[in-house]
């Protein structure tokens, strides 16, 4: 076939291609252009069912994702913990696979960085036992106990965290869809002992939630088909709240859960992170969104280069007349 | 100290994968090699923490449990697989967790899977104050399932008013979705590269806020 | 003893456990609970066989000096590291015990860069096939091509300033058209999922004994 311009444009080398995405997602860290993200339905649901939990719930955040996904999923599962973390709703850490429990450990050293504005400071289980020694258990009179001897919360935190009172971290255990069935009866046979090896059932959150019947919400962030166990193992055993933030890929594969009621509402990819982020913002929570948010100006720009890519590859596809002399060159790089 | 040790270390490695698209190279197969070793000794540290240790050790050793000498047992058979005269053994584990998860899972994934699903998709086209966009997205959510089944239907010829132009019907709605999830996956995709953008200019070059 | 035996064992586990859903009573919600209990020690001894055949594997080249041998080391030294690591020498760099140590290190700062790096170089290749492969050369693949960008541009804040309709009608399209055609291919998947488990209970499954022997 004799060569002209639409074939060398179409036999170009991919590294070029290659090249042109991957300065279009470095520039607009440079230059951000900070255009608003619009919160959409099914993630103003997930946050709207938050926002009316308290002290009083408690709720499940499950990080089923591994390093792969990390960059879309945890944003996602950073900003619903912090937003329950503000509202002081008891949090349960799991996670569906060892590598996944890296992820939760991770996350959770992000959520509780000093070095970072608006983290949450730890108080350690260990650290408050003096006050469940003296029967102080319930969440303000905690912290009135634990400030009123002499406990300052640093200025760039967003407020304290007590392990065992706010949080406890089960982590991960094999054969994880059995694990949420056995915790529809007691979530304490499944972990007798938190990741640091704390005995659970002493905990003021696993005595006032003992099973997945007292539990009001689980979150699972997911890069695989696994977020599908907590509805069929715990939404239709027992009717437990469900709500996803899963990678963009799979995104569409489960707005059916949502139509059919079987799902509160569910994020989507970075954006979905990104809208989470900005109702954090709205709600006054936060002064400025985190990382995902920051990340979709960059999202624009590559969203309109593979656009152009797309048009300018059937431009030369059908100028070129391809379309009707068969195949192209053989062994393209 | 640490940091900046892990930062660093990480961004060669980063660099390293990233190398492989100019050119195969020995720094990405080590990446790449490295990735099973880890994750796999990881997964044994994790393992022993949280389901031995607390589970069958801990139970054992302080309360007693000797019950739990039976799953342990069962599970030991697993290693039978190593040994060819015995390897058989190996099935017994299999078929408990087998046979049981399967069982468990059987009318829960019915429910899940396919009951809540019909259910679902037998809903009132039209109610007062409907918004117009609804009403056409329930006729097309109820055609379009039946359309989508009918494609898929393989056990009559797709010919004929019913089972041809439904089939049609159904591969058009078939190929929506799948452009749908097409749309997404390449903002998925660009997500991850962020990413590690992110980590790259700003963790590590902190030349980014 | 060899085949029969298993395959009692998975008809009358998944059949009792099928009729233990329906019967909600104290003690058949006690053999269940224990079930749950056990099943994660069970599974944890699979781990066994992963660390098996990895060695088996990777410690064949080495011993023969296979090509590219070297690089089964970078397999195997870190599988009996790692543990070594957490369980015996958790020192850090400083040789102190106040920062995390080697087996975190490896987990942190070189198992997750390293794998997330991997799964984001997909993005390039889609963005090499945007250009060299997403053709509009049938009605279909024009349909699938349109929605596939209706619903690229209304996911990013730039397809909202195109126009307020675009994000609108990718949602709708997710809700609508996209929700049929999951549903059918669910409905399909979920229905093959139920035949695969009662093939399994009743034993006309038998791919999963492997090949360990008749």
């Amino acid at each position: 076939m004799k060569e002209n311009i639409w074939s060398r444009m179409l036999n170009l080398d991919r590294r070029w291609i290659f090249l042109f995405i991957g300065v279009v997602c470095i520039v607009p860290f440079f230059f951000p252009f900070g255009l608003p993200v619009l919160p959409t339905a099914h993630v103003i649901s997930i946050f709207d069912y938050v926002e009316n939990l308290g002290p009083e719930n408690a709720i499940f955040v499950s990080f089923d994702f591994d390093p792969g996904t990390d960059p879309e999923n945890m944003p996602m599962a950073v900003a619903v913990t912090r937003h329950a973390f503000s509202r002081h709703i008891p949090v349960f850490f799991t996670a569906n696979a060892p590598l996944a429990q890296g992820m939760l450990e991770s996350g959770l050293a992000y959520i509780t960085n000093p070095a970072l504005e608006g983290y949450f400071h730890v108080v350690s289980w260990q650290e408050w036992a003096q006050y469940r020694d003296q029967g102080i258990t319930e969440r303000d009179q905690l912290e009135a106990a634990w400030e009123a001897d002499g406990n300052v919360l640093p200025a760039n935190s967003s407020g304290w965290v007590f392990e065992g009172r706010d949080f406890a971290k089960l982590g991960y255990l094999p054969y994880f869809s059995l694990v949420i069935l056995g915790m529809t009866s007691s979530i304490a046979s499944q972990y007798p002992e938190d990741m640091n090896g704390n005995p659970l059932v002493e905990m003021p959150m696993l005595q006032e939630h003992k099973s997945l019947r007292d539990v009001d919400l689980a979150a699972t962030f997911s890069g695989t088909a696994a977020c599908t166990w907590w509805i069929t193992y715990g939404r239709e055993k027992i009717g437990l709240p469900v709500a996803f933030g899963v990678t963009a890929v799979s995104a569409t594969d489960y707005t059916i859960f949502i139509q059919s009621g079987q799902l509160i509402g569910q994020m989507g990819g970075l954006r979905g992170a990104a809208e989470y982020e900005v109702l954090l913002q709205n709600a006054g929570y936060f002064d400025k969104p985190d990382r995902a948010f920051i990340g979709m100006d960059v999202q624009n720009a590559a969203h309109l280069l593979i656009l152009f890519f797309i048009v300018l590859g059937n431009i030369a596809y059908f100028a070129g007349g391809f379309h009707k002399k068969g195949a192209l060159l053989k062994g393209r790089r | 100290m640490y940091e900046t040790i892990g930062i660093w270390t990480a961004a060669i490695f980063t660099l390293a994968v990233y190398s492989f698209l100019y050119k195969e190279n020995p720094l990405y197969r080590l990446g790449e090699h490295l990735v099973v070793g880890i994750s796999t000794g990881y997964f044994i540290v994790v393992t022993y923490e949280q389901v031995l240790k607390p589970r069958l050790i801990d139970p054992i050793a302080n309360d007693g449990e000797y019950i739990l000498f039976i799953p342990a047992l069962l599970g030991l058979l697993y290693i039978t697989r190593f040994f060819p005269k015995i390897a058989w053994l190996s099935r017994y584990p299999m078929a408990f967790i087998m046979g049981t998860s399967m069982g468990v899972g059987f009318p829960l994934s019915m429910k899940a899977s396919v009951l809540r699903q019909l259910e679902a998709t037998i809903l009132p086209l039209y109610s007062a104050g409907m918004p117009w966009q609804i009403v056409v997205g329930n006729v097309v959510l109820v055609l379009g399932t039946l359309a989508a089944l009918i494609y898929f239907f393989f056990s009559k010829p797709h010919k004929g008013p019913f089972f041809g132009t439904g089939s049609k019907i159904g591969i058009w709605v078939i190929m929506i979705g799948f452009g749908a999830t097409f749309g997404f996956t390449v903002m998925g995709r660009i997500s991850l590269l962020i990413g590690r953008i992110q980590f790259l200019l700003n963790d590590w070059l902190g030349v980014i806020k | 003893m060899k085949r029969t035996v298993p395959l009692m064992i998975v008809l009358v586990g998944g059949v009792l456990m099928i009729i233990q859903y329906f019967i909600p009573h104290r003690i058949s919600q006690d053999i269940f609970d224990n079930y749950t209990i056990w099943v994660p020690i069970i599974g944890a001894f699979a781990l066994a066989l992963g660390v098996g055949s990895l060695t088996r594997l990777h410690g064949h080249k080495v011993r023969n000096k296979a090509p590219n041998w070297p690089y089964s080391l970078a397999v195997l030294l870190p599988i009996y590291l790692m543990p070594i690591f957490a369980f015996f020498v958790p020192v850090s760099f400083g040789g102190g015990m106040d920062e995390p140590g080697f087996y975190h290190f490896a987990f942190m700062h070189i198992q997750v860069p390293i794998q997330s790096t991997m799964f984001s170089i997909l993005a390039f290749y889609i963005a090499s096939a945007a250009f060299r492969a997403f053709r509009a050369k049938s009605v279909l693949a024009t349909i699938l091509l349109l929605t596939a960008v209706i619903v690229m541009m209304g996911q990013v804040p730039i397809g909202e300033l195109l126009g307020s309709w675009f994000p609108k009608l990718g949602l709708w399209i997710i809700d609508f058209p996209n929700n049929a055609a999951k549903r059918a291919i669910g409905l399909g998947v979920g229905f093959g999922i139920l035949a695969t488990q009662l093939k399994i209970i009743f034993g006309v499954e038998r791919n999963w004994l492997g090949g360990a022997g008749e």
